[in-house]
């Protein structure tokens, strides 16, 4: 892929100010974006589907490591990054080639209200399933950066359980679609047996969801790998 | 009909597309609205934000700024410069969803 994709750009501009600002080791980078760096993790060799939205989503572990007070607002409005307060508080930065979206993850029962997050000046958005993501992550160097990751096993089987509660089917198609690439390039890197472990570790409703997803997918190597 | 993955994140960024079309006119609309003149008179430097109304381009008094407010005001024109380009491209990029979803189905009859 080309360096001067102008969302690529954008995303790498965004990176290296919050690396500069002191943040980026506290933040998950989650999401489709995921798929751009990865090859970098599996040694350049692997390419993955460059089909994705514009959302960048940043996962905050918490308590939250980040110290200070930093506005991230501010830090990237000169790139012309304005701030979308949704209806239920939260806000996301928007730009026309890229939208950032920090999100935590819901704990039990759940609750969808808004988590302030001081250290970043913003609210983030709860989610169900992403802890999964923050509780095994890698390291990826990457054009100058350290960034943090779900490791791909995680990424792979947690887009696979989301995958078949998306509302709209073209969107379940997309995550079954990069789950499938990234967990294949672990298979390729001698790593499947992790995949195996981690699935036998998930709740049973967790599992037959990720077994629906390699189904619709006919991903019938994955289906052998976790039967 | 299979679930399409090209089509699902078309509509997702149209969606995201138009809700900033219109965060974007917000913003703009809450910068000044017009750009920062400076005058000097008798030795003294004094500032009017210029406009237009219709066809004239009207001045109204400022009067003496400190560096700040200047900077600040020019900052607001800058940022006014880069919405206006933000929001052509987003015009754009709404136009080339709608045609591509459009055509999609055209081609589905």
């Amino acid at each position: 892929m080309s360096e001067k994709d102008a969302p690529v750009e954008l995303c790498l501009e965004v990176l290296r100010r919050l690396e500069k600002a002191g943040v980026l080791r506290g933040l998950v980078l989650i999401g489709s974006w995921c798929a751009y760096f990865y090859p970098d993790y599996f040694g350049g060799k692997t390419k993955l589907s460059a089909l994705r939205t514009r959302d960048i989503d940043f996962l905050i572990p918490t308590p939250s490591k980040i110290k200070g007070e930093l506005r991230v607002a501010e830090l990237l409005a000169d790139l012309g990054f304005i701030s979308d307060r949704r209806g239920e508080g939260y806000v996301r930065l928007s730009h026309p080639e890229l939208i950032i979206d920090f999100l935590v993850a819901e704990r039990g029962r759940g609750t969808d209200k808004p988590y302030p997050v001081k250290a970043l000046g913003i609210k983030a958005q709860p989610l169900r399933f992403v802890s999964f993501l923050s509780d095994d992550t890698v390291e990826v160097r990457s054009r100058g950066l350290i960034l943090i990751l779900p490791h791909p096993v995680n990424f792979g089987l947690q887009k696979l359980i989301v995958s078949g509660r998306r509302a709209d089917r073209d969107k379940g198609a997309k995550d079954r679609l990069q789950a499938i690439e990234v967990l294949r390039a672990v298979i390729e890197r001698g790593e499947g047996e992790e995949i195996r472990r981690k699935y036998r570790k998930l709740p049973a409703g967790w599992r037959k969801g990720i077994l629906a997803g390699v189904r619709l997918a006919d991903a019938d190597d994955l289906k052998a790998l976790l039967a | 009909m299979p679930a399409n993955p090209v089509k699902g994140v078309l509509i997702e960024e149209l969606a995201n597309s138009e809700r900033m079309l219109k965060g974007y006119r917000q913003a703009l609309a809450a910068l000044p609205k017009g750009s920062l003149v400076a005058k000097k008179i008798k030795g003294g430097i004094y500032y009017y934000e210029a406009y237009r109304v219709g066809g004239k381009v009207r001045f109204e008094y400022k009067g003496k700024l400190s560096e700040q407010q200047v900077a600040k005001l020019e900052e607001a024109a800058g940022q006014k410069v880069k919405y206006r380009g933000l929001i052509a491209e987003l015009k754009e990029q709404i136009v080339f969803i709608r045609r591509a979803l459009h055509e999609r189905k055209r081609r589905a009859r």
